[in-house]
């Protein structure tokens, strides 16, 4: 299947302005009672009560709950929602976090209010972030009392926790990845590359490259396997400890090496095949791995600031920013699968490494440069800046045909809307991943042949099976 | 069936003890030592020492006969519901003798349930520390969180309600019971006095219904199919026939693992007279029902797998039913589901020894049948692209000693346990000679 449209977060769609207006035709709940609140007046009294007893402008609080319920419905839209009451908040709380109508544009695509609702509903995002991109209006009343029962005399309900707010790490970054498959050649580089960063066990394929066969498709193909990294990861859902996490910030989804208890449920519930289990000894012992001399929980305990100063730079490879375990390989008996280089991410590599993988420097190492990674949710990324560039391709198919039944051979592209054949690995089962694919998606049906490297050349094995199967030999063998 | 059950028979195994049971503890111990070695091997090379592997380009599979053992011990466990459900909620008296061996039997499978979860773990120092604390947030979502709250409520729930009743039995046998163990009857009786009887009758009621709603509904017939059940990664698993599917299993184990235990006690302790024929016979009517039940419902998934399937399905299906071992298992189910109703209609074609071997065959199949499941399921992914799919699996000799292990630990905890309380209710001698003989006097040890 083919998802030109908003795959990569880019702002091709406008589907919830357009929603929007839309939905305008139709009786909204409140329109038909006595109050814009559907629980209704009694419950408007209260909420105006409570907004009494702060020291901030009830009017405001209550024209901005009207207007919350609104967007909710999809009347208005965010845009105009946040842009309506900018200097009223601003006079009134003297700043406004509310993002601003150009942040919409760029920071979370297509996402409407009422879908990040939905999240939070869910437990996808957290309270601290929704609340940042709900703004003070939907917080205060309209949402605050029934979405985060916070109206306690101590939380005052108009106030959302701006400092807390701007304390939150995450900026809206989205890593991610445009594979270009058309550009694959199965050298493996991006294999050795991600081997030599994370110092995997033999047959931890972190980073795996399928050459298949497709009866549909006469040449080699490839596929390039990293962890998809999905936005709502079912690997995250049923871990028993929360060892394995999609990070707030980046939203990698990643394994605390220091809490897995090695259930493997990851493992069986990820439709992937992405995690490589620690089953004994790890190849590359501890003391091998670079590490700033501080203990795991030393670095915890210190505050963002501290422990920034401390990791920035230093080279460590077995911490991210927040100090917990969750790069390179895993310790003995804990998940691991590709990470996207925390270590990179949060500068511990210096500041020429942020917003790279080892994989995507091999890969341009190689002169290949089919794997582009970034933020997924900035248009001037480079995998966006990719994506955007092989969507220019000539449009060849703008002269109609004068006689279809002759001429469709003739055609070589289809039309300009569609040049790029762009997918997500297994989209259907709702997992949301972060990597893009550009190219010929496998069938049903493709299967796997000897690629034109085989692992084996490479210092690793294919068939992990073969070398765990010499049991307890295999911890010493390395 | 003789009428003069006394207190002596309930004391007997407590009383008497034979070479043997020296043997038999010895045997037990032996095969409890030989898994111990294994685990410590284990503990110390990783899970590495097992045939297991990552599934997709690691050809194997990540779950195997750890997870196998696990579901099949909790299966068995539910003997002790089924008979307690009989006796307390629908006044089934007839399976009395039987209710508090069960019982037993699911305090000592739930443990060895627990015990797999821990062995299967590639870090159990961490279980209790990582699970605590996480526990608030990971019992929204994660299917393992749910099991393991469910199975240790099944197992507090249980050993209350073994407690409650044991009160009024160890009160009144006291002075027939063994000084060593004072201290365990002391406690056991801790506070006791009449006037709680009817008290706590009402209570161990409530506690059977509260039990009765946990364990088939909630733990075999939920939390446990759901660990595969709810992931749609895995075609062979992602159905919703599971749950039913997994109760049958767990019912038919229970009832099979009830007939093996009441045969041992009663030939050694010559208890024809309490455990009689008339209960062997109950029982496998019981087994039969059940086994019915589970193959009717391994029809539904083959019915399903073979119409008209997606692809991935189809091939899960086909795995599934050209595995020789999965068609023995449901050969024995065959055959023990018609022994079981023949013997309905032609009654003297009943022995309990072929009772217990029918059971025997049951616990093999089922068995098999769950390894099959689980193996099979890893093997064929909906993401079927890699060559090293379907992976293989053989268990090494540290997964199969465990099976041993288990088998052997649980013999071991009825051995001990059968000499510390009497492991047939008081109840049933009262029941059968009226208030008079509840009363000291008639203890004088016939042998």
């Amino acid at each position: 299947m083919s998802t030109e449209d908003s795959s990569c977060g880019c702002d091709t769609c406008r589907c919830s302005t357009e929603a929007g207006d839309e939905a305008s035709t139709a009786p909204l709940p409140w329109e038909s009672g006595d109050s814009f609140h559907p629980i209704g007046k009694g419950w408007e009294k209260e909420m105006r009560a409570m907004l009494d007893d702060t020291e901030y402008d009830t009017d405001l609080g209550m024209e901005m709950a009207e207007d919350a319920m609104r967007l909710v419905a999809g009347e208005i839209t965010e845009e105009e929602f946040h842009t309506e009451y900018h200097d009223a908040v601003t006079e009134e709380f003297g700043t406004d976090d509310r993002p601003l109508p150009n942040a919409f544009s760029n920071r979370d695509g297509d996402v409407s209010l009422a879908e990040h609702l939905e999240k939070l509903v869910d437990g996808d995002i957290s309270r601290r972030e929704t609340m940042k991109k709900m703004g003070l209006g939907a917080a205060a009343v309209g949402l605050g009392s029934g979405v985060f029962g916070g109206s306690g005399e101590d939380e005052d309900p108009t106030f959302v926790d701006t400092e807390a707010a701007q304390e939150d790490e995450n900026d809206g970054t989205q890593w991610g990845m445009v594979i270009d498959l058309e550009r694959c050649d199965g050298c493996l580089q991006c294999v050795i590359g991600c081997m030599e960063e994370n110092n995997t066990s033999t047959g931890a394929n972190w980073m795996y490259v399928l050459t298949y066969e497709d009866e549909r498709t006469e040449e080699e193909n490839f596929l390039v396997r990293p962890c998809q990294h999905c936005s709502n990861a079912p690997c995250a859902k049923v871990c028993p400890v929360e060892a394995r996490h999609i990070r707030e910030e980046g939203g990698m989804v990643l394994t605390d090496y220091e809490t897995c208890i090695g259930c493997r449920y990851c493992q069986v519930a990820c439709p992937y095949g992405v995690n490589y289990f620690q089953w004994g000894e790890p190849d590359t012992p501890l003391e091998d791995i670079e590490r700033v001399d501080v203990s795991t929980d030393d670095l915890q305990a210190m505050d963002a600031e501290e422990r920034r100063e401390t990791l920035e730079g230093s080279g460590d490879h077995f911490r991210d920013g927040r100090g917990r375990e969750v790069d390179s390989r895993p310790r003995k008996g804990t998940m691991g699968k590709c990470t996207f280089c925390p270590s990179r991410q949060d500068g511990n590599m210096g500041e020429d490494a942020v917003g790279t993988v080892a994989c995507m420097d091999a890969c341009d190492a190689a002169g290949m440069s089919a794997i582009h990674f970034g933020d997924m949710n900035d248009p001037e990324s480079r995998p966006n800046r990719y994506l955007e560039r092989r969507r220019e391709v000539e449009p060849r198919a703008d002269e109609k045909f004068e006689d279809p039944e002759e001429e469709w051979e003739e055609a070589v592209t289809g039309s300009p809307e569609s040049q790029l054949s762009a997918y997500k690995l297994l989209e259907e089962i709702g997992t949301e991943p972060n990597v893009v694919y550009l190219g010929n998606e496998p069938g049903p049906e493709a299967e796997q042949v000897e690629g034109p490297v085989a692992y084996e050349d490479i210092g690793t094995v294919d068939r992990r099976k073969d070398h765990l199967d010499l049991g307890a030999a295999a911890n010493e063998e390395d | 069936m003789s009428s003069d059950v006394s207190r002596a028979d309930i004391l007997r195994p407590i009383q008497r003890t034979t070479k043997a049971y020296y043997v038999a503890l010895g045997v037990a111990s032996l095969f409890a030592g030989i898994w111990a070695i294994a685990w410590i091997y284990q503990l110390y090379h990783g899970l590495i020492v097992t045939g297991l592997s990552d599934w997709g380009t690691g050809g194997g599979v990540t779950w195997g006969m750890y997870i196998g053992l696990f579901i099949w011990w909790v299966g068995i466990a539910h003997g002790g519901i089924i008979l307690s459900a009989a006796v307390r909620l629908i006044g089934l008296t007839r399976y009395q003798p039987v209710a508090r061996l069960a019982e037993l039997l699911t305090i000592g499978a739930l443990m060895m349930a627990g015990l797999m979860i821990i062995v299967h773990l590639g870090r159990p120092d961490r279980v209790v520390w990582s699970v605590v604390l996480a526990f608030p947030r990971t019992i929204h979502t994660s299917p393992l969180i749910w099991d393991v709250t469910v199975i240790t409520m099944y197992f507090v729930l249980t050993a209350t309600y073994l407690a409650l009743t044991l009160r009024y039995d160890v009160s009144r046998l006291r002075d027939d019971l063994p000084d060593r163990f004072s201290p365990v009857y002391t406690v056991l009786t801790l506070g006791y006095s009449e006037e709680e009887d009817p008290v706590v009758q009402r209570m161990v009621w409530w506690l059977a219904l509260a039990i009765i709603i946990l364990a088939p509904l909630l733990l075999h017939g939920g939390v446990i199919p759901w660990l595969f059940q709810l992931l749609p990664s895995m075609p062979g698993w992602y159905d919703s026939v599971q749950g039913p599917q997994f109760l049958t299993i767990a019912l038919s184990s229970a009832i099979s693992g009830v007939i093996i235990l009441s045969y041992s006690f009663r030939v050694r302790y010559d208890w024809g007279h309490l455990l009689t024929d008339d209960i062997f016979r109950g029982l496998t009517m019981w087994l039969g029902l059940f086994v019915l039940l589970f193959l009717w419902l391994q029809l539904q998934q083959i019915i399903s797998g073979v119409f008209a399937p997606p692809i991935a399905v189809a091939a899960a299906t086909d795995a599934m039913l050209g595995e020789p071992l999965y068609w023995a298992a449901i050969g024995l189910a065959v055959l023990v589901l018609a022994f079981s109703f023949i013997t309905v209609v032609r009654p003297a074609w009943f022995s309990k020894e072929r009772a217990v071997l029918a059971s025997v065959a049951i616990l093999a199949a089922t068995f098999t049948e769950k390894v099959l499941f689980i193996v099979e399921g890893m093997m064929y992914p909906g993401f079927g692209l890699y060559r090293a799919v379907p992976g293989s699996y053989f268990p090494s000799v540290v997964e199969l000693s465990t099976l041993a292990g288990t088998i052997a630990m649980v013999a071991m905890f009825f051995l001990v346990v059968s000499k510390v309380i009497p492991v047939v209710e008081l109840h049933v001698v009262e029941d059968k000679h009226g208030q008079a003989r509840s009363d000291r006097g008639d203890g004088e040890v016939n042998q």
